[in-house]
């Protein structure tokens, strides 16, 4: 798969270069110049890096608060997201989607059974969350580990209880420690239904769990276990089921496969029809086991620092993530302050998710007046460019690196997008204040100087004097052409602009 | 076996588009939550901002894009019958004396039949496919079946489209199948009639996934010099781009070039497709290969057959109307295609078959064993292949039609012999050699 993958970015960026031979409107060849580096395009500024990797996308308030507090002191609130007030966007999801905080059988009373409307609810609040939360690295944690345990939202077997894994394993554990919330996914009915434990049975064990806590959750494949290990973990989690009429997490002794397990290195005579407490053992076992520390690190350095990470840093975090009982935080606080971090300025690139956010950040976008439709709305979005969050189908999440992000549909849909959300065609309800408010109240004397001051709004940098043609050529200015309140450029040709520069390798890089 | 691969994007089975969530579950609930505004609604709304007319001929070279090699295959088109294609009432064994015993007020009239050989006849509403059946160029599979059975609908599709049970792969084998070919044009690969890609193109290979070709547009290029405008200035941004942004822009470009150029040029079809999500797409396809830019593998969905409750009789209803207009879709391609029509094979997949026996509410419930339909110049087509298991109660599996033959031989016969397939063992792991003779070499 990786020779695979490698071959094709390769190939595919081979035919890029061919394909952007093209000749432009002024008759030379335009873009041919070799791949460059994603650094040139976004600024060096170290507040800003971390802001790009560590939030949904930086806004100027944001900016100003980091800038204000210092890098160190805002991580560190971002790290104890309690510290930090948030009530007017947990009152915006309260208010506009009061289910997400349903209980199972609250869910069960309160909907039609198999219902999708819950599930979607999830969908849109999350949204919600990741634009407008200030708790920003808490909600890109949400997310990093609803893909690291994904259990599809929409699917049909977790429709009364997404809601209940999100907030019970994944949102009260984000950034507490993994330990705790491996344990509380493996006894949550969402993940023994999605990957069909509560069909394992001692008499008819089902392995889909039981491999993918393995292979997925914990040790990663290449972890140290063979398919007699792969087994025993099936057996020594059988008895973790669903109460079939209640829909909640019940342990079943009867269907519990009893006699010695090995798995690695776990042992267990498990004598016991009450096999609960081997279950919670081995868990542990599996949590605090160096591979799933080199797992998890490894899975974080290529969240936040690049797609190929850095093996010394990974062994440095893996070796905090067991010094520190499986603790997160101090592995974050680690990873942001290193030398590998900081050197890693325009290694990512925005997936559509992120992108989307990004976008709706930047423009200073704000939830529906009322009701919740410009929200709903969002789910769409995020579903046509490629990226719905929570969605991905298999349980290995929505892959996080650029090369499998390489889409034509997805690019053009992130255009398209800009564009509706510049110009706020739709959605409609959600507010944005008006478009000219992204320039200088005092207009900028040139259409130069225009380009410049709308791109230090936008991409918190000028553009490299080639961008910045491209950009004054679209316009059909000359950068010394005179600007007035008149011109097209600040009139009916301003959300264009703004969308032109966030499809640029500036809005795109992270 | 990691048998649960989810499916959990609605849409994959939502096919109509505009339509919201039509999601049959796998226990019979169609939860269709009008939620929201709908993806048309969207694109919709997109689309009329940006209403485009042609294209450029002098913007980007659409010849240097798809300056590839020529692909000396056919064009496989995948048409996947998302929901559970009821296979049996549609190439119907009639002459299996249980069939109308197990299907007592559903099952299709012997003497309504369209004959195809002793054993087998056509549902009379795919009559408009009977002139390929009499050429030999269409033709159909019975009792195909999947080595992991399950008989919820995102299970299996995940697990149809990974079509590698028992390793631990999590592409798809249309991703898998491209991986071994050279990289092509932007329009190599394309899913028409949906904004995301099927599963079985999971993984590096690019494709292209569109709703149209007519959609297929940049809002705010909405003539000739906005779209030089455009162009020209989004290649002028990507200069010195790292190759994981430029890569794609520069695929989009060329693909909403090649769009453009299809866009202006017009298209008047061959033949006459119905007015249907289906008949569109696949005239889409036609239109794409008749452009030549380098198209190799096209997917189509076309779902709603999760006929749990009143399925309908021979002359009307749910699969009868289904069926209607599936054949003319098709028929039409075929004619439309004209000449092309021996360069490309169709092929048919639904992620398993009907229950046999009818259930107490004029439906089928899901079953195993399903009917595959192939149609293309290269097809041995005039017959039923594969070989039938028979009704009786010892050959079912699970109560249902067994799966006799393997679905992934078909495929790999499709693409050994029509497709300058090789190394089927990276794109069916441990799949055996044995091939059925549903396709003929390529001359």
């Amino acid at each position: 798969m990786t020779t695979l993958t490698r071959r094709r970015l390769f190939g595919i960026a081979a035919a890029g270069a061919g394909g952007l031979a093209v000749t432009s409107a002024t008759g030379s060849p335009a873009a041919a110049a070799a791949a460059g580096s994603g650094a040139d395009f976004v600024p060096a500024n170290l507040n800003l890096h971390l802001l790009r990797r560590a939030t949904f996308g930086p806004t100027p308030t944001v900016l100003s608060a980091i800038t204000t507090q210092g890098r160190r002191a805002w991580l560190e609130r971002q790290l104890a997201p309690e510290t930090i007030d948030d009530s007017t966007c947990d009152q915006l999801v309260k208010g506009r989607f009061p289910r997400v905080n349903w209980t199972i059988p609250q869910a069960r009373d309160g909907l039609e059974p198999f219902s999708w409307d819950l599930m979607y609810d999830l969908t849109a609040a999350t949204i919600a969350r990741a634009t407008w939360s200030k708790r920003q690295l808490f909600e890109v944690m949400v997310d990093f580990w609803s893909n690291h345990l994904n259990v599809t939202n929409p699917s049909d077997r977790v429709w009364d209880n997404r809601q209940d894994y999100d907030r019970q394993v994944i949102r009260t554990h984000a950034l507490g420690r993994f330990e705790d919330m491996l344990i509380a996914s493996a006894t949550h009915p969402a993940m023994l239904l999605y990957l069909n434990n509560a069909d394992s049975t001692k008499d008819n064990p089902n392995e889909n769990y039981g491999r993918e806590l393995l292979e997925l959750h914990t040790v990663s494949v290449d972890g140290g276990y063979n398919e007699e290990d792969m087994r025993n973990s099936t057996l020594v989690m059988t008895g973790f089921g669903v109460n079939w009429n209640q829909g909640t997490f019940h342990y079943s002794g009867r269907e519990h496969y009893r006699g010695p397990v090995t798995i690695m290195g776990f042992t267990d005579p498990n004598p016991d029809a009450d096999g609960y407490g081997v279950g919670i053992r081995y868990l542990r076992y599996l949590a605090n086991h160096r591979s799933t520390a080199q797992h998890i690190a490894y899975k974080l350095c290529q969240r936040f620092v690049s797609d190929a990470p850095d093996p010394v840093l990974v062994d440095q975090l893996a070796s905090t993530y067991l010094s520190g009982g499986t603790a997160i935080a101090p592995m974050l606080r680690q990873l942001f302050l290193s030398v590998e971090f900081s050197a890693s300025v325009g290694q990512k690139v925005r997936r559509p998710f992120e992108d989307l956010l990004a976008t709706l950040r930047i423009l200073s976008y704000g939830a529906d007046r009322k009701g919740r439709h410009g929200m709903q709305s969002l789910v769409w979005i995020a579903d046509s460019i490629g990226q719905q969050p929570l969605a991905w189908s298999p349980p290995d999440g929505y892959p996080d690196v650029a090369a499998d992000w390489q889409s034509a549909g997805g690019t053009l849909g992130r255009w398209n997008t800009h564009l509706s959300l510049a110009a706020h065609w739709w959605p409609k309800e959600l507010t944005q204040p008006e478009v000219r408010t992204l320039l200088p109240s005092r207009l900028p004397k040139t259409h130069g100087a225009m380009v410049d001051a709308l791109a230090e709004r936008l991409v918190f940098r000028t553009l490299a004097p080639i961008h910045k043609q491209a950009v004054l050529s679209f316009l059909g200015r000359a950068s010394s052409d005179p600007l007035s309140s008149d011109s097209e450029a600040v009139r009916w040709r301003l959300p264009y602009v703004v969308a032109l520069i966030l499809d640029s390798p500036y809005h795109a890089v992270r | 076996m990691a048998l649960a691969l989810r499916r959990g994007a609605h849409s994959r089975l939502s096919l109509p588009r505009g339509q919201v969530m039509t999601m049959p579950t796998s226990t019979e609930q169609c939860g269709c939550p009008d939620y929201g505004i709908s993806r048309r609604a969207f694109l919709g709304r997109l689309g009329a901002v940006g209403a485009l007319a042609g294209l450029t001929s002098t913007g980007l070279s659409t010849q240097m894009a798809f300056a590839a090699e020529p692909y000396p295959g056919d064009v496989l088109v995948v048409l996947s019958l998302r929901g559970g294609f009821d296979g049996l009432n549609t190439i119907v064994p009639t002459g299996d004396p249980r069939y109308a015993e197990v299907r007592p007020s559903i099952g299709i009239p012997q003497n309504t039949l369209l004959p195809l050989d002793a054993m087998f006849g056509l549902h009379p509403a795919m009559q408009p496919l009977m002139p390929w059946w009499e050429a030999g160029t269409f033709g159909a599979v019975q009792a195909v079946g999947m080595t992991n059975q399950t008989r919820s609908h995102f299970e299996a599709m995940e697990e149809m489209e990974r079509a590698a049970p028992g390793s631990s792969l999590r592409s798809g084998w249309l991703d898998r199948t491209l991986g071994l070919r050279e990289t092509g044009s932007a329009f190599q690969a394309v899913q028409m009639g949906s904004s995301l890609p099927a599963s079985a193109f999971r993984g590096p290979s690019p494709e292209l996934a569109m709703w149209s070709i007519n959609d297929f547009e940049l809002s705010g290029a909405w003539d000739l010099t906005e779209r030089q405008r455009w162009t020209n200035a989004l290649i002028g941004l990507h200069d010195g781009a790292p190759a994981t942004v430029g890569a794609p822009a520069s695929t989009t470009l060329s693909a909403l070039a090649g769009a453009a150029q299809m866009q202006d040029a017009g298209y008047v079809p061959g033949a006459q497709y119905p007015d249907s999500d289906l008949g569109r797409a696949l005239r889409d396809v036609a239109r794409v290969i008749k452009a030549d830019v380098g198209l190799q593998v096209a997917a189509v969905d076309y779902g709603d057959w999760d006929m749990h409750v009143d399925m309908g009789t021979v002359d009307a209803g749910w699969l009868s109307d289904k069926l209607g207009e599936l054949a003319t879709s098709m028929a039409a391609f075929a004619t439309d295609l004209g000449g092309r029509f021996a360069d490309v094979t169709i092929v048919t997949l639904t992620e398993f078959g009907r229950s046999l026996v009818e259930n107490g509410s004029g439906g089928v419930d899901h079953g195993h064993g399903q009917a595959v339909l192939l149609l293309g110049g290269g097809v041995q087509g005039g017959q039923v292949h594969g070989p039938w298991p028979t009704l009786e109660d010892d050959a079912l599996s699970g109560g249902d039609l067994a799966g006799s033959t393997d679905y992934r031989q078909i495929l790999a016969e499709i693409l050994e012999k029509r497709c300058q397939g090789s190394q089927m063992s990276t794109v069916f792991p441990d799949l055996t050699a044995d091939r059925l003779g549903v396709v003929r070499a390529r001359g």
